[in-house]
């Protein structure tokens, strides 16, 4: 059996090059990069990845600042190559032959363009594993189509589910399918990963962020396809209660202070049992039609105003402390403040974690969520400065002589 | 044709949060064996059902978690059945289970002993907030899970007064825990190819969450230190934004924003709102140089986005959809799920939906299921129906642990295992 180094990772010798940008495809790359691989951005003034720009008002122009951009890219290394020149492409078809890995989530099609669509890559690097991530795949007639994630949520079905009942959508306050889409990619990866290292052959890997949405929507297609029930009826979405489930007890209560709130969900008659006890055994919750699961969820407009009513005494962390020790699921509706500074939880997990950073001082990003018993995550590197790897990728990996270097920054090359 | 998880063999002790780990592995090519408990899984009853009636094997939410599995009913709190466990964890490359802390270890079966003569093992404990830590024993649901996590302070309303924080609905908790898991599972497989040693993986949902809410974080954790607001429909941001949400005349949505992208794109779509004679003044040139500034924040561009907003009034959204992509603009219709598997782009051309047959219903008869959520192009993905209850029992202690067909009556008889 090999020896291995007591810092060695899960993926440390998976090396990958790294087209992507804004969020979804650094997303899949953050999580290669943290499990070890050596993940090389490959960058270029000219065309800079654009979440360089959603910087904080503090940047001053540099794209070294952007707190999103800090939090994606953080393990991994940048390179500034330019693949419009003939020069830079021979650069770059050099790496792919001592890589592993290339990642993009360019529009489908723009490898092509480049001449480095699968095939042409195949031929420098025969076993290279190559995931494009577009909003709708690389073949088929809407191929050209373009998303951003909050596309992809509504095209997928995503944005409709998230809502009141009779309101419009609320859908999703973030680009979820820009992270989802990033786990679909970063999977795929690993498990062609494994498969290479078994048969030796590489493969292309065709992600669309839309079907991944689709592909969280099972249980809504089959109670179309099997009892022929669409989702777009007028009791759907349900709001945060739980008719799949038929538990009540099930939803967001208002809490002291200004849009402060928490939710309760009752799963059992024991937990029922706990939470009246909890509130002082109130005469309302002695009457028969909260005294079963059925019958709560029959009166659970009622019910719900009752424990309004109670829940508003307290603030979101006192009654998530409050009820979780008599043992009923509660949790406060938690602000980016509160995750950070109150929840003691992530505190104890050190889910913040920092490195220097040369323009922002610290790097204070969320760091991987699990503890790996024999390869655990590392905050080795900051987010990369634009280039800041650019020579020692050049000199080192690709044997460009010292003297060489000046020529390929001045000619625009590198 | 190989499929990339061909010879992994799994054993899952999975309920709600991790069973898509399994799923999701199944569908590869791994062998998944899903343990469960005497009168299965509390996730055979979460609805909806077939026919609308309450039966374990006919939980369509159980259906779609649960693909490409064996399923096996084994008591794990008697003796015999931890043996059970023991000696099936000896042939598995996985072990997931999502038990509250500490309870498979008090039965004998963390992963301290289940790696006994078996360091290759890889397990992967998917619990609420971790193996330790003040909140351990906390009790979570997915309702939970997205508040504490932070995804509900980003979902809701801002002109819908009073409106709470919205709980995206789907189990999308449970899921954003078990994409982390998976992931950690299937790169601890690739370490245990190159080095010959498994480990195990403390992954907790809590964390998961928390780390997958966009620029909600970094928001905070950078000068000027903001915090989002929730908006209708569209990103929670630290600075309001215009509505994207448009109301079509078939009482559907579109997303709606970016209108100023390019000069090409804003020409044709003037065009095509003139044809309809309701471009009003937007054929201006002011709006042709926003248009070609890319342009955001303004009056003006508030005033075109309501010009916009009356015309999309008056046509379906499936063709202000298609019309619009196009034009290139980057906008999306608001699908209720069911209506994607009409669209020929992911049916027809992409085979995004299969059907599964079942048997055990009718003769003949199959349901379409939503398929692969990724298209790998050198191995294939192919699902095959969820396992009845117990479906398998009989077989795995027949033919993996070579037990006689009298002891295995002597099992049911006592109520250690159950069988279909």
């Amino acid at each position: 059996m090999v020896k291995l180094p007591l810092d060695k990772q899960a993926l440390s010798g998976l090396r990958v090059i790294d087209f992507s940008w804004i969020v979804a495809g650094p997303q899949n790359t953050r999580i290669l990069a943290d499990f070890g691989a050596e993940v090389i951005k490959i960058e270029n003034e000219a065309s800079l990845d654009y979440a360089r720009h959603i910087a904080s008002p503090f940047a001053n122009g540099s794209p070294n600042k952007s707190p999103l951009h800090s939090t994606l890219n953080r393990n991994k290394k940048s390179i500034t190559l330019n693949v419009m020149h003939p020069e830079g492409m021979e650069y770059l078809k050099e790496l792919i032959s001592i890589s592993d890995v290339i990642v993009e989530n360019f529009s489908a099609k723009v490898l092509e363009k480049w001449g480095l669509g699968y095939e042409e890559q195949k031929k420098i690097r025969p076993d290279i594993i190559y995931c494009s991530m577009s909003g709708f795949g690389h073949s088929g007639r809407d191929k050209g189509y373009v998303t951003w994630g909050p596309t992809a949520q509504a095209i997928s079905g995503l944005t409709y589910m998230s809502g009141l009942p009779e309101e419009e959508s609320a859908g999703w306050g973030f680009s979820y399918m820009d992270h989802t889409g990033g786990f679909y990619g970063c999977m795929a990866i690993l498990m062609a990963v494994l498969h290479r290292n078994k048969t030796g052959e590489g493969q292309h890997l065709d992600l669309s962020q839309v079907e991944a949405g689709i592909g969280l929507t099972g249980t809504a297609i089959l109670d179309y396809t099997v009892n022929n029930r669409p989702f777009r009826r007028s009791e759907m979405p349900p709001g945060n209660r739980a008719p799949e489930r038929r538990i009540a007890p099930h939803n967001s209560y208002k809490c002291k202070g200004e849009d402060r709130w928490c939710v309760i969900s009752v799963t059992t008659d024991v937990e029922w049992d706990l939470l009246v006890d909890s509130m002082e055994n109130p005469n309302w919750a002695q009457d028969p039609k909260f005294s079963s699961m059925e019958s709560r969820v029959t009166n659970q407009d009622e019910l719900d105003d009752k424990i309004n009513q109670w829940t508003q005494q307290f603030t979101p962390q006192e009654i998530m402390k409050f009820l979780q020790e008599k043992g009923v699921p509660c949790g406060a509706v938690q602000t980016p403040s509160e995750r950070v500074e109150q929840d003691q939880q992530l505190k104890h997990r050190n889910f913040i974690a920092t490195a220097p950073h040369a323009e922002l001082e610290t790097s204070r990003v969320e760091s991987i969520p699990m503890n790996m018993s024999e390869t655990p995550w590392q905050m080795k590197t900051s987010a990369p400065l634009l280039g800041e790897h650019s020579a020692d990728i050049y000199l080192d990996l690709l044997g460009v002589p010292g003297e060489e270097l000046g020529r390929l920054f001045e000619e625009g090359i590198a | 044709m190989a499929k990339a998880l061909d010879g992994i063999t799994v054993l899952e002790l999975c309920g709600e949060r991790g069973q898509l780990m399994g799923k999701l592995m199944g569908d590869m090519g791994a062998r998944v064996i899903k343990v469960e408990p005497i009168g299965g899984s509390e996730t055979r009853n979460i609805g909806p059902f077939k026919d609308d009636e309450i039966n374990k094997n006919q939980s369509l939410y159980f259906w779609s978690n649960n693909t490409s599995k064996e399923s096996i009913e084994v008591d794990i709190n008697s003796p015999e059945g931890i043996q059970i466990i023991k000696s099936l964890s000896k042939i598995c490359d996985v072990v997931f289970e999502d038990f509250e802390p500490g309870y498979l270890t008090s039965l004998g079966l963390g992963y301290d002993e289940l790696s006994k003569n078996h360091q290759e093992l890889v397990m992967t404990s998917l619990t609420e907030f971790g193996q330790d830590g003040p909140y351990r024993d906390y009790k979570s649901t997915d309702l939970v899970a997205l508040a504490m996590g932070g995804q509900m302070h980003s979902c809701g309303y801002d002109d819908l007064p009073g409106a709470p924080p919205i709980r995206p609905y789907g189990d999308h908790g449970n899921y954003i825990a078990a994409h982390y898991g998976l992931m950690g599972t299937l790169s601890a497989l690739i370490y245990r190819d190159f080095s010959g040693k498994g480990q195990y993986i403390d992954a907790s949902a809590h964390e998961a969450c928390s780390s997958t809410t966009e620029v909600a974080l970094p928001a905070y954790l950078y000068p000027p230190n903001k915090e989002v607001f929730r908006q209708t429909g569209r990103h929670a941001g630290t600075f309001p934004t215009a509505k994207t949400l448009c109301k079509t005349v078939d009482n559907k949505y579109l997303i709606v924003f970016r209108i100023f992208m390019d000069l090409s794109s804003w020409i044709a779509l003037v065009k095509w709102m003139d044809l309809h004679g309701m471009a009003e003044d937007l054929a201006d040139q002011k709006f042709k140089d926003m248009a070609a500034n890319r342009t955001a924040g303004t009056e003006d561009g508030d005033y075109a986005m309501e010009v916009l907003r009356k015309f999309i009034a008056t046509r379906p959204a499936e063709e202000v959809y298609r019309k619009s992509q196009e034009l290139r603009f980057p906008w999306g219709v608001v699908r209720s799920p069911e209506e994607n598997i009409d669209d020929p782009h992911f049916n027809e051309d992409r085979g995004m939906f299969t059907d599964i047959e079942h048997p055990e219903i009718g003769n003949g008869v199959s349901y379409k299921y939503v398929g692969r959520p990724y298209n790998f192009k050198g191995t294939p993905w192919s699902a095959s129906r969820p396992p009845l209850l117990a479906e398998n029992t009989e077989k795995i202690l027949l033919e993996d642990l070579n037990f006689s067909n009298e002891k295995i009556s002597d099992l049911i008889s006592s109520g250690v295992i159950g069988v279909s």
